[in-house]
């Protein structure tokens, strides 16, 4: 097959899906009844002018024109549709009926995508690492203690639901220690004044740790769990036996030969899980106060604010569909088989 | 003995054999007799009476933390009555412990007449709230005469709770503000500010035992004659514990929401996955019998499917169409399929060259011959896993989807109590652990359930498995 058509072929999977979601956030947002191209709540709001209204029906092309008397001529499905996509290719989300500024702008400025980005960083880095290296030494030590104690560990934090870890977290390190803020991603007296960066660093710090802890235990489980199983495998193989008997050390075999050929499966699923791990982020986020997009949806659903909500969906549907790019790429350049074909 | 119970006594005494199987198992066992007994094990509606004031710890916090500070339901038995004043003629008729008919008339001189009710505190906390009922009915009067409520700390102090009113007229009288620890205006009214850190109930009630005296008096003048019917007289205390899990914030017993929740999650978690598996089994038996271009169009259709994030297009959806725990269900099952309809596929497409199926079509069997006697049992040890594992996602999401405060509004799931534990407690940073922890332990556990009988039955049935050794 070769690398180039394997590519090709997922490149050609990815645009199949990218129009599926576009198609599909049009069939939520403009189809179902109570959206109406995201005016619908304003249309009934006494303090949205005919002007801004005229403005919007443009904008959102729900008016294939106008007649005489200036009322709304509405659009068929397949002209708004049209308008609608190349909104959604040009990333023109339009304003955010809440704020009145664009949906970009409001992500990016306030700070809300960097924070996103942070949390989901740190907690995927740390997972993952933590995940690997305790499921390398489960499988390793199968069958003893270590193994089965850490694999009943996994499956009892993979059971919890994520918003429960957090407000136990709350209840445990902010009500009762102290030790922690129990929310937001900043003091709110930083208003006034931010302090030098040292300590800026160490306060944000404080407020990123509880959010990034909920979120990494829940993820560390399934990478733990599936390290030790793909490693058992790999453990079973003759190689392995051969550079034991090479007098290689324990922590070379495990490392630099087993967990490179038990690695295909981990590195696939972790960037497949990426779905899974920004649906937590918007638990988290919303346990944990901390502002960011998964935040912003929520709220944004409780405004009522479609612009934004039509955004998110797209943004999210659009970094999961990345993620699986990202992930068979990285699969055929790792997987040998497919290079070779 | 018949034979399917042999089967399934064999069955399970496989299963138990595993250690982590027979704990899922008895987790299992314990969640569905909670959910087919609830009516029995708590006499209490999720959502209606209210038990014992807000916020109220469970009952055995007094045995960890030492009784002081806390207390417990209590309410004054009932009246007695007292006179003075000579010439002063009473006739009580119709008594019970809260009420009675009094036909007085007083001779030369003025007179009281009391109505009392005394109650010995126990406790050594104050009460949450109280609340206390004085209601009359008055009839014949020919002259004007007075009432009063009051609260008696024998021996220290009197402290008025419905001034003294004069009541002329016929008609039924109540006192304004009405006592109730809850009302502002009541609080204002004893001089305390009208919501604070000291309430009413901790102001009247001190935290230790002492013996109390609730009186309502009638002051009487001379030449007078009357009816009055005292249609309620009580007073009840709301503690600040009670019963094995606590109260929320209205007042309503979490022991019994958790319970009642027990059904709600299984219903859930089971018929979500009904909807999953059967759609998945559908799905991937076509796929993978049928061939080429159903199998091509299919899993580009699962593909997609598995592509969109489900809690946003469930939060979403939820938030245009509306709650409603069907629909919740419904997308839940509609989103949980993908995985299984791939297994299921490709478990097919391997047994699809077998002799065994040849042998059939050679008979001349149908597809759907085929795929129901044939292909069918032999996929069913793959639904073990997927079942158990489908329960638990379906169960944890729609907790969450009602943490995030899209749950159907109507009824009161696990994750609803979590949701509304957080919201009393998010302003206040003051989370009511005895609210938090009952509802997320019990998700926990009954997809811990699952989870390991899944684990288990994967290694015993699985035929790929079982291969490897």
């Amino acid at each position: 097959m070769g690398f180039r058509t394997y590519l090709i072929k997922r490149l050609i999977n990815t645009v199949i899906l990218l129009l599926f979601v576009i198609v599909l956030n049009f069939a939520i947002f403009e189809l179902l009844p109570g959206t109406q191209g995201s005016i619908a709540n304003l249309i009934q709001n006494p303090r949205v002018s005919d002007v801004q209204l005229h403005h919007l029906e443009i904008v959102y092309g729900i008016c294939s024109g106008f007649d005489s008397a200036g009322k709304c001529i509405p659009a068929s499905v397949w002209d708004k549709f049209s308008v609608y996509f190349v909104r959604m290719i040009t990333f023109n989300f339009g304003d955010s009926q809440q704020t009145g500024h664009s949906v970009v702008s409001d992500m990016i400025t306030t700070g809300r995508l960097a924070n996103t980005l942070l949390l989901l960083g740190v907690s995927t880095v740390v997972a993952l690492v933590i995940g690997i290296f305790l499921g390398v030494f489960a499988a390793a030590k199968r069958g003893r203690i270590f193994d089965s104690g850490w694999v009943t560990v996994s499956l009892t934090t993979t059971a919890l639901p994520t918003f429960f870890m957090g407000l136990i977290f709350i209840l445990v390190f902010t009500q009762w220690l102290g030790w922690f803020p129990g929310g937001g991603v900043t003091p709110s007296d930083w208003i006034r004044g931010v302090p030098p960066l040292s300590t800026q660093i160490l306060v944000r710090l404080q407020y990123l740790f509880l959010p990034a802890l909920t979120l990494t235990l829940f993820f560390y489980g399934g990478n733990l769990l599936l390290t030790r199983a793909t490693m058992g495998e790999a453990l079973t193989e003759d190689y392995i036996t051969t550079a034991r008997a090479k007098g290689l050390s324990e922590r070379t075999v495990l490392f630099k030969h087993a967990l490179k050929n038990a690695s295909l499966p981990i590195v696939t699923n972790a960037a497949l899980s990426f779905g899974f791990l920004l649906t937590g982020a918007i638990i988290t986020e919303t346990v944990f106060n901390w502002d960011g997009l998964g935040l912003w949806l929520f709220k944004a659903i409780g405004w009522k604010d479609f612009p934004v909500m039509q955004a998110m969906f797209f943004i999210i549907a659009l970094c999961v569909i990345a993620a699986n790019l990202a992930s068979d790429i990285i699969y055929g350049m790792i997987d040998p088989r497919i290079k070779y074909e | 003995m018949p034979f399917w119970l042999v089967r399934l006594k064999n069955f399970l005494a496989i299963l138990l054999k595993n250690k982590l199987a027979a704990t899922g198992f008895f987790f299992l066992v314990f969640f569905i007799f909670l959910a087919i007994a609830a009516p029995l094990l708590t006499p209490y509606n999720p959502s209606g009476s209210v038990v014992s004031g807000k916020f109220d710890a469970p009952d055995w916090v007094t045995v960890v933390n030492g009784p002081s500070g806390y207390s417990k339901n209590i309410a004054f038995p009932g009246l007695s009555i007292n006179q003075s004043g000579s010439g002063l003629n009473v006739v009580a008729s119709g008594q019970t412990p809260t009420s009675v008919n009094l036909h007085i008339v007083s001779g030369g001189q003025a007179g009281t007449v009391q109505l009392l009710e005394s109650l010995t505190y126990p406790y050594l906390g104050s009460p949450r709230s109280i609340s206390g009922l004085a209601n009359l009915v008055v009839s014949g009067l020919n002259n004007p005469f007075t009432v009063n409520v009051y609260l008696e700390r024998v021996g220290e102090a009197k402290i008025n709770l419905w001034y003294p009113t004069v009541i002329n007229a016929t008609r039924t009288y109540a006192p304004n503000p009405a006592i109730d620890s809850a009302l502002g205006a009541f609080n204002t009214q004893l001089g305390l500010p009208s919501s604070g850190v000291i309430d009413a109930a901790s102001y009247l009630f001190a935290p230790r035992a002492a013996n109390y005296n609730y009186v309502m008096q009638f002051a009487v003048p001379s030449s007078f004659s009357g009816t009055i019917k005292v249609t309620q007289f009580s007073m009840t205390l709301l503690g600040t514990t009670w019963g094995i899990l606590g109260t929320d914030s209205g007042g309503h017993d979490i022991f019994t929401q958790i319970v009642y929740g027990a059904r709600l999650s299984l219903i859930v978690g089971l018929v979500a996955t009904g909807i999953s598996i059967g759609f998945g089994l559908i799905i991937g038996l076509m796929a993978g019998y049928l061939g080429k271009i159903v199998d091509e169009v299919l899993m580009r259709f699962t593909d997609m499917l598995l592509v969109i994030p489900n809690l946003p297009l469930l939060i979403v959806l939820v938030a245009t169409i509306g709650p409603s725990l069907l629909y919740i269900i419904l997308f839940l099952g509609f989103f949980g399929w993908q995985g299984f309809a791939r297994v299921v596929r490709s478990q097919v497409l391997s047994l699809r060259e077998r002799p065994f199926i040849e042998a059939a079509k050679a008979s001349g069997a149908g597809t759907g011959y085929i795929l129901v006697r044939h292909v069918f049992p032999n996929i069913v040890s793959l639904t073990y896993v997927s079942l158990a594992l489908s329960v638990p996602a379906a169960i944890v999401g729609e907790a969450a989807l009602s943490f995030l405060g899209l749950g159907d509004p109507t009824t009161i799931t696990w994750g609803q109590m979590l949701q509304r534990a957080d919201q009393a407690g998010i302003n206040t940073a003051n989370l009511a652990w005895w609210w938090i922890i009952p509802p997320g332990v019990a998700i926990a556990l009954i997809s811990l359930s699952f989870i390991l009988l899944g684990y288990a039955m994967d290694e015993m049935f699985n035929p790929r498995l079982r291969r490897r050794r």
